[in-house]
């Protein structure tokens, strides 16, 4: 106890320390790594999309086609979740080493393809354009440039839990010709009757696909053919109201109650039976129906013929995209090429990207979908028989309005803001930012 | 500290020297040169770190929108960051978590300190398990984790529930969420506990014991001799803390899954930075944020060190 104390630490190393600390801060992430070129005259192609890892092992036995088919061409694939996917896909880009081929989202494509990253598909002879639709083709299109192909077409549509529906004794209308009213009553009912366990209606207010088809049923355009926005403050207003009003009589749940911890149909609130109904884009129509029990019903939206004209359009679940600065912009396109017309592949991937937009393609692979899928499709083939209203590519500042409307929901939710300001906030902050 | 380098020095040269008696001089250089060769992993790392910095530097004063090159519009991305009414939230959000959480996790931190400082049998065994939330305080699996604690079906309700109290929507409300991180970033009190602890192993117990055979109670004790003698301890803890909870980011961004939500109530400001370079593809921006910040904290740490002065207490 003789010896004195020297306290461990002194002035100068705090110091030092905090430094050290902040100035870390400002060099952000770490850097990020250079796929090897192939060796030989063999030619790797880097391909990368998002999605899980079912969609994965469907892909990867299309790719082995794919290898197969073209000898001296491997593919070096890579998925993630949606979200990194855009940031990872970003950097790379920016740090000059894009992928070759890669998945491309609505939102984003006008960002990439009028910065110049993008390579037109027109200009490549591998890819054969002749059974592709032209309504498809013009959501890829920018300036008379071709920068985007979708991977499937497809609709949102509402889900119900028929098991539910047949305890509560609730007759589902009809969906050809139903209207928002009906479905409002629809699902308060089947709150009332359940004594308030299950909530009838359990959609997603935050999702910017409800309000695009609200406004092409009020004869607005959501996003307009010269990429601005187009949707009215009205019909915003409506939008928010509708659930405000929905979950005052009863039928939505209350304020807090979607978490979305997770967005795979397991972890859904139909499949927990809370909710007895939700939207979801139909593609996963299968999904929901395994995953709740068996039992559920796919439906078309409602107001499709109550409201001034049809809401739907055929939309592209996602796109395809060549980078520019592919070094093998050939292989890559013939790789782009296969994913859209190759009848061999699509057997393996069938309608895990929405329905193939080659008609060819579709009607091949129809014999090899489960009774789900099947209706899935059938769905989106009844649909565009019908007269659709067009429908354009997303302006460049999508993702701000994706995100101001998940703010603004979040507010209406919690009563924290009238829907008649969120509206008009929406217009401004989504006006500011596409006008940029 | 300056026995610690002494010791680092004597092994370095026993290192450099391995056979024969060098002279005194050029021991020295050996001894500087191994040193160096000591903070060569450093030095290399610091290249990754002063490159981006002044990358960044340079890029806040542009336009960079990560694609295209980026051109100099001298100080416009300072000048809009006044009329950008979520940079204001972003900075509302993170001085609230900074100055409620910190000093909340630092009084725990020294309290359970104190506690295990009392000479508990299993010490070790305790020290690990307080420690351990620090550890994974910042990893993905435990904010998620989180979220289910405190979600509507989570144990957090579950028990209110028992109380017959019926708990708010922690997670989604935009009026509970933010607190939620902030006991998350409480419950993380490990590092500067042991931090705490080595520095209470420290203070001799002479100076107790001459306090009490004086008759000093032990508040009395804990008043002048325990916090003067830690209070540079804990003003280390002070500063590192608060460097760390400005720079907070991904609690936020899985607890919100990246966009800062509910209503922008978890939107840090690293993670709205974020959000402007990478989705929204405003690199210049962000970059011009990023030195906001630095300049931020610069002035917080700053003051601290002024205010330093007058309360810690350096032994030496």
């Amino acid at each position: 106890m003789m010896k004195t104390v020297s306290t461990p630490i002194s002035r100068r190393l705090v110091l030092g320390a905090a430094v050290t600390a902040a100035g870390l801060a400002l060099s952000g992430c770490g850097g990020g790594s250079t796929p090897a070129a192939g060796g030989g005259g063999n030619v790797e192609l880097n391909f990368v999309y998002w999605g899980d890892s079912n969609r994965a092992k469907m892909t990867d036995a299309a790719i082995k086609i794919f290898e197969e088919k073209n000898p001296g061409i491997t593919v070096k694939s890579e998925y993630q979740d949606s979200g990194p996917y855009a940031d990872k896909l970003a950097t790379r880009f920016a740090g000059g080493n894009p992928p070759d081929v890669l998945n491309m989202a609505n939102r984003t494509l006008l960002e990439y393809a009028q910065r110049g990253t993008l390579a037109d598909l027109k200009s490549f002879p591998e890819i054969d354009l002749k059974s592709i639709p032209a309504t498809i083709q013009s959501r890829g299109e920018v300036d008379g440039k071709l920068y985007g192909l979708a991977t499937g077409v497809n609709l949102i549509g509402m889900v119900v839990n028929k098991t539910i529906t047949d305890q509560a004794g609730v007759t589902i209308p009809d969906d050809k010709t139903w209207s928002w009213e009906d479905y409002a009553k629809f699902a308060t009912e089947i709150t009332q009757k359940t004594g308030g366990k299950i909530y009838g209606a359990g959609y997603d207010v935050a999702t910017e696909t409800g309000p695009i088809l609200l406004a092409r049923q009020r004869g607005e355009d959501f996003y307009t053919k010269d990429n601005k926005l187009g949707v009215s403050e009205e019909t915003m207003r409506d939008w928010f109201q509708y659930s405000v009003d929905l979950r005052a009589a009863g039928g939505y749940p209350p304020a807090g109650f979607f978490e979305q911890i997770g967005g795979s149909p397991a972890q859904s609130y139909l499949a927990k039976g809370t909710v007895a109904s939700q939207i979801i884009p139909i593609n996963n129509y299968k999904g929901y129906n395994e995953a709740a029990g068996g039992n559920v019903v796919l439906l078309r939206m409602p107001g499709e013929t109550t409201e001034k004209r049809r809401g739907y359009s055929a939309d592209p679940s996602m796109l395809w995209s060549i980078a520019a600065k592919s070094k093998h912009p050939k292989e890559a396109a013939k790789l782009l090429n296969f994913l859209i017309n190759d009848v061999d592949g699509a057997a393996e991937t069938l309608t895990q990207r929405g329905v193939p937009i080659n008609p060819e393609v579709t009607e091949a692979i129809m014999p090899k979908l489960g009774e789900d899928d099947t209706k899935f499709v059938q769905m989106v083939a009844d649909i565009q028989k019908d007269d659709l209203a067009p429908a354009y590519v997303y302006p460049k500042g999508a993702s701000v309005v994706a995100d101001t409307l998940k703010q603004l929901a979040t507010e209406v939710e919690f009563g924290r803001i009238t829907p008649a300001d969120a509206a008009k906030t929406f217009l401004e902050k989504s006006n500011a930012a596409i006008n940029k | 500290m300056s026995v610690l380098t002494k010791q680092a020095s004597g092994a370095a040269a026993n290192l450099a020297a391995p056979g024969g008696k060098p002279s005194r001089a050029r021991g020295k250089r050996t001894n500087q040169r191994s040193g160096y060769l000591f903070l060569l992993p450093w030095f290399i790392g610091m290249l990754f770190t002063i490159i981006p910095f002044f990358a960044s530097l340079y890029l806040a004063f542009t336009d960079y929108n990560l694609f295209t090159e980026p051109n100099f519009v001298g100080l416009a991305n300072f000048q809009a960051m006044f009329e950008d009414p979520r940079l204001l939230q972003s900075l509302k959000v993170t001085f609230i978590y900074t100055f409620v959480s910190v000093p909340i996790s630092l009084a725990v931190a020294l309290l359970i300190a104190l506690v295990l400082n009392r000479g508990l049998q299993g010490l070790a065994i305790y020290r690990s398990v307080y420690y351990l939330p620090s550890l994974l305080g910042g990893s993905v699996a435990i904010v998620m984790l989180w979220r289910y604690i405190f979600g509507n079906d989570g144990i957090v309700n579950g028990f209110l529930g028992l109380l017959g109290i019926e708990g708010p929507a922690w997670v989604t409300d935009p009026e509970f969420a933010l607190s939620t991180l902030i006991v998350l970033n409480v419950w993380t009190f490990g590092s500067p506990m042991v931090i705490f602890l080595a520095g209470l192993r420290q203070v001799p117990a002479m100076y107790y014991e001459a306090a009490s055979i004086d008759g000093a109670s032990r508040w009395r004790q804990f008043r002048s001799i325990t916090l003067p003698l830690i209070s540079p301890i804990i003003f280390f803890n002070l500063i590192m803390q608060l460097i760390g909870s400005f720079q907070t980011f991904t609690q936020g961004y899985v607890m919100s899954g990246g966009t800062g939500g509910p209503a922008d109530s978890t939107l840090f400001y690293n993670l709205y930075l974020y959000q402007k370079g990478f989705t929204e593809f405003e690199m210049g921006y962000a970059s011009a944020m990023a030195w906001l910040l630095l300049m931020i904290i610069a002035i917080f740490t700053a003051i601290n060190f002024i205010a330093s002065k007058f309360w810690v207490f350096y032994d030496n």
